[in-house]
């Protein structure tokens, strides 16, 4: 099992290292969101000096700027982004006969299907952690606005937030996955995808609090696994006063998210195996000279 | 070759196999893709399974390569049941598909790395194997450029080696050569005819040429709407057609040779056409001499002689009932102008 899912993670990241557009097309929205958007579209700028206590700090759950509570949603959004693509490698294995092939050899279906979540899982971090770098260096450029962590963080805090960003890396990559073992066809694929990016993105806290949005937006963002990972992000970065359940149980319902998920991923992988032999069967055919 | 004798020798064993895909359809019968087929394939031989596209060969190689489960029936490779135990059959074969399954974006090199791998084999336990099997398929050149680079050609041949990498002793090519010009055929033909003589693999194959089935196989089931409707060596095949046809031209006015050439020993026919004569014999090439005695003794110019050799075509023709085509199915073909020769 093991020599498998090495062999078939190696395949992929010599693919991806030759061909890593993917990637830098999957970071570039992120990037401009943390430097236009995230620069030009201060919260905090909007309620008056004057008014006694800290309602910024209040409305952003102890958040030092709005920007600093902008990026680590955009730790999450790039995450998601990334995952985006996670599907098309499988489509473009099944049309080129590359899976067929794969699934013909003795390597066992749960490896197949564990080398891809994997390989696509950790691909994922990589924008996310790239996201958290440049908001901390913005924090050093005169003019710009940064990310800063005023009271610091333990180093089970860090570990939260790794958690944090792993799991929801994998929830995402399994979904798309899921999509990809689905699809036949990459337009059909993205097509779906590139309709369910934004309301992923907008039914979530990660560009502002929920506390001013109706009733019914609050409870669908408190259940997107992007607020939930979110959450777990904040409450160890910047305190976890002003939330309505502790860390523990936004953790928990994240992981969640990743094990159904990676549920339907898995099934929709098997069935895909199975009958993927049939089908190119029968696409496979080509003229003779 | 009894029966029972063949069972005991056979690698590949097929007992009355039926595959019937569902229709998408409800209240449609489903197509029946093989509809009964039997046969047994002995260690160390090439057999080929020929038919035209749509006949059931690459259904029946996936039931036998466990890819797919037969609706009834029952195939053992390598006295392993198929539907039974998957895994174990797999270990035991090599599977060269008829399309190209190798990752365009990885080298020649890598492919077989990778394909080691899914057969839990360290890259350093195959190292040497790879170059080995890059070398008998003429890739060492281009072992380390991207499969993307390749032409069709080599492509096939890199197919051929990923079947092998973990080295199998039975070995299903799914028409190996379609695709290949005329002089790729006879050199894929070439390494499939090494794999039997030098290491005595089993070679299963199924191809739509005649002529491929003819010169590479050591016997041949022919397949035709999901049934076999022969097996055979090509030349027990082809004697079923009454053996060849020496075509004697003679010159007009000439005395008549049928009585003679019926005399001579061998013949088993003859008749007269147009510009001469027509002779069904076992063996032609052995007959010329005393055909030409024969018409000399009479007096009788030869303008013309021909050995004639049956050809699969003609025995497909036979068998069928219709003439061998490369695509389709049985009933539209059923219709179309025999094609012999």
């Amino acid at each position: 099992m093991y020599r498998e899912v090495v062999s078939l993670m190696r395949r992929e990241y010599l693919r991806w290292i030759r061909a890593p557009t993917w990637v830098i097309s999957g970071l570039m929205s992120p990037i401009l969101y943390l430097v236009l958007f995230g620069q030009a579209f201060d919260l905090g700028k909007l309620i008056p000096a004057n008014v006694p206590g800290n309602p910024l700090g209040v409305v952003l759950l102890g958040a030092p700027n709005y920007f600093s509570y902008f990026a680590i949603g955009m730790v999450a959004f790039a995450s998601v982004t990334a995952a985006m693509f996670s599907g098309t490698g499988v489509i473009f294995d099944k049309q080129l006969g590359i899976q067929q092939r794969i699934v013909s050899t003795p390597a066992s279906r749960g490896a197949i299907f564990s080398a891809s979540l994997l390989f696509r899982g950790v691909l994922t971090l990589i924008p996310a952690f790239l996201v958290i770098g440049i908001a901390l260096l913005l924090a050093y450029v005169p003019g710009l606005a940064g990310l800063s962590v005023p009271a610091g963080v333990s180093a089970a805090g860090v570990a939260e937030v790794l958690v944090a960003i792993l799991t929801l890396s994998l929830t995402f990559t399994a979904l798309f996955l899921a999509f990809g073992f689905a699809a036949d066809r990459i337009e059909s694929y993205f097509g779906v995808v590139t309709i369910l990016q934004l309301p992923i993105l907008l039914t979530s806290n990660a560009m502002y609090p929920s506390g001013t949005m109706p009733p019914w937006l609050q409870d669908v963002v408190s259940v997107n696994p992007i607020s939930l990972a979110v959450n777990v992000m904040r409450a160890n970065l910047f305190g976890a006063q002003g939330y309505a359940y502790p860390v523990s149980t936004y953790l928990a319902g994240l992981i969640g998210w990743a094990v159904l998920l990676i549920g339907v991923a898995s099934v929709l992988a098997y069935r895909s195996f199975r009958t993927g032999v049939v089908t190119s069967r029968r696409s496979a055919w080509s003229p003779g000279p | 070759m009894s029966g029972t004798d063949g069972a005991a020798k056979a690698v590949i064993q097929a007992d009355d196999l039926h595959v019937e895909y569902a229709s998408s359809r409800k209240n449609t019968p489903g197509t029946k893709a093989v509809d009964g087929v039997s046969f047994s394939v002995h260690g160390g031989e090439i057999f080929g399974f020929l038919g035209p596209n749509g006949a059931g060969k690459t259904t029946t190689i996936s039931v036998l390569t466990t890819l797919l489960s037969p609706t009834s029936g029952r195939a053992t490779v390598a006295g392993i049941d198929t539907v039974a135990a998957p895994a174990e059959v797999r270990r035991r074969i090599g599977l060269v598909f008829q399309t190209s399954t190798a990752d365009a974006q990885l080298t020649g090199r890598e492919n077989l790395t990778l394909e080691a791998g899914l057969y839990g084999l360290r890259p350093s336990e195959v190292a040497d194997r790879i170059d080995e099997l890059l070398r008998q398929v003429e890739l060492t050149a281009v072992a380390d450029r991207l499969v993307g680079t390749y032409s069709g050609g080599m492509r096939r041949r890199l197919e051929l080696a990923a079947g092998l990498v973990h080295g199998p002793h039975i070995v299903f090519l799914d028409e190996p050569t379609l695709g290949l010009d005329p002089q790729g055929r006879a050199g894929f033909w070439k390494y499939i005819r090494e794999l039997r003589d030098s290491k005595g693999i089993t070679v299963f194959l199924t191809t739509h040429y005649l002529d491929e089935a003819d010169q590479l196989c050591d016997r041949i089931a022919i397949i035709d709407n999901g049934h076999i409707i022969a097996t055979g060596t090509p030349a027990e095949l082809k004697d079923r057609m009454g053996g060849d046809t020496l075509e004697i031209g003679t010159a007009a006015g000439a005395a008549d040779l049928t009585s003679a050439l019926g005399a001579i020993p061998g013949v088993s026919a003859v008749a007269r056409v147009d510009s001469g004569y027509r002779l069904k014999c076992a063996r032609g090439e052995a007959l010329v001499s005393k055909v030409v005695v024969a018409a000399q003794s009479g007096g009788v110019e030869i303008t013309r002689l021909a050995v004639h050799k049956p050809s699969l075509d003609e025995v497909f023709l036979h068998l069928t009932g219709h003439a061998y085509r490369e695509e389709g199915n049985g009933k539209a073909g059923a219709t179309g102008a025999p094609g012999g020769r």
